[in-house]
């Protein structure tokens, strides 16, 4: 008897590992207690992992997904809810933390995360242009002029956030400008001014 | 010599099209004979890719800020405007419909006017029609009359010559005296010979016929 063999055929991806259905519709108890890890978030020195609280299973058209509630640690940091996982349940791209090494990740969280403590701005510098057409807009409008061309930033809410945004008042340590920046890669631009 | 293998594992088909009137609709599913076809991985240097990541977000913050900014106006915008409405806008409101209600009083006036201009007209042109239809109606009757008339007078006169009881005998005894015979016989020549027993001259038929 020779086994069959299977090849697949297609596009290659960044996802490494099983679908959640996959890997909890398998296990005793649908997982609960098992600790699993979403592979992309591997990129990171810090440990981050997620711990199986509840299971709900879905019906027949969603026969891809899952809908799991985890206890989150994501780089280092235990988040304080409960994350729900439905969207993302069918992303083959999570992996099960055998329970002989469950001890050494949980033991690895202790730590203090190795990130450095960014404090993001509130606030960013308006682009040339758009100060001469404020100025002339608030002219035509009938309003007081502005001093100090800067504009309020908006980040996204994620439990997620390693990166604090400054409270008001505060210096933040990152300072975003209308411009280029510096090059993270300076060897892309060789021979081109940078000013 | 490109390689088969170099050939399939290309990055981008082989003819690049652009989205025209004749490209395969996007619903229509991969070809049969490109099923098998699957497109080279783009690769991308780590350092670009760093610095792709860092422009795009630098991108994204920056029109974030952008877009609050210009949104946060508009809704400052709106709401200065409706609080100065509730004041000054009531007097503005008021003139405006004052304004509105004379310029219609003026616009009703005019269209009046004209109105009954044209009412008039039409009043005329409506009575010229009823006369000029009576007139007709009345030339039409008279005519007919006339026609009756007429008939009347020409039967009048043929009345005269109607056999009547009275004259019934008189008039059989005039048919048998003078019966007429409506037969007709008719030669090369086009003459006719009245009657059935009416003797046909001879002489034609020794002449010779003309010639044509």
């Amino acid at each position: 008897m020779t086994s069959p063999v299977i090849k697949y055929v297609g596009r290659t991806t960044n996802f490494k590992g099983k679908t959640l259905w996959e890997i909890v519709g398998s296990l005793k108890n649908l997982g609960v207690g098992r600790i699993i890890v979403r592979s992309v978030f591997e990129r990171y020195p810090e440990p981050s992992f997620m711990k199986i609280v509840k299971v709900e299973t879905c019906p027949d058209e969603e026969r891809r997904r899952v809908r799991v509630w985890v206890e989150k640690t994501f780089r280092g940091r235990k988040l304080p809810n409960l994350t729900e996982i439905y969207r993302t349940s069918y992303k083959p791209d999570y992996k099960l933390v055998p329970k002989n090494e469950e001890a050494k990740l949980l033991a690895s969280v202790t730590k203090e995360h190795n990130f450095p403590d960014v404090i993001l701005p509130r606030t960013i510098e308006m682009p040339p242009l758009m100060k001469q057409f404020i100025v002339k807009d608030h002219e035509k409008k009938g309003l007081e002029i502005m001093k100090e061309y800067v504009m309020p930033l908006s980040y996204n809410h994620s439990p997620n956030r390693v990166h604090r945004i400054a409270n008001p008042g505060e210096k933040p340590t990152v300072q975003f400008t209308m411009g280029l920046g510096k090059p993270v890669s300076p060897s892309l631009y060789e021979g081109v001014p940078l000013n | 010599m490109i390689s088969q293998q170099s050939l399939l594992k290309r990055t981008w088909p082989m003819v690049v099209q652009c989205a025209e009137a004749h490209r395969k609709p996007r619903w229509v599913p991969v070809a049969k004979s490109k099923i098998y076809r699957i497109p080279k991985r783009p690769e991308v240097s780590e350092e670009e890719r760093l610095e792709l990541l860092r422009i795009n977000n630098n991108y994204k913050t920056q029109m974030r800020a952008i877009r609050r900014f210009f949104h946060e106006e508009m809704i400052k915008e709106k709401s200065t405007k409706d609080s100065a409405s509730s004041e000054m806008s009531l007097r503005l409101e008021a003139q405006e419909w004052e304004r509105c209600v004379e310029l219609n009083e003026k616009w009703n006036a005019q269209v009046a006017l004209e109105r009954e201009e044209r009412r008039k007209q039409e009043l005329i042109k409506m009575e010229e029609y009823a006369l000029e239809r009576m007139e007709a109606k009345d030339k039409e009757l008279e005519e007919r009359i006339k026609k009756a008339s007429e008939q009347i007078r020409k039967q009048k006169e043929i009345a005269a010559t109607f056999i009547t009881p009275e004259t019934l005998d008189a008039a059989i005894e005039h048919a048998l005296a003078n019966p007429v015979d409506y037969n007709f016989a008719i030669d090369l020549q086009g003459n006719q010979f009245l009657g059935r027993d009416t003797p046909i001259p001879q002489k034609n038929l020794d002449k010779k016929p003309p010639s044509v």
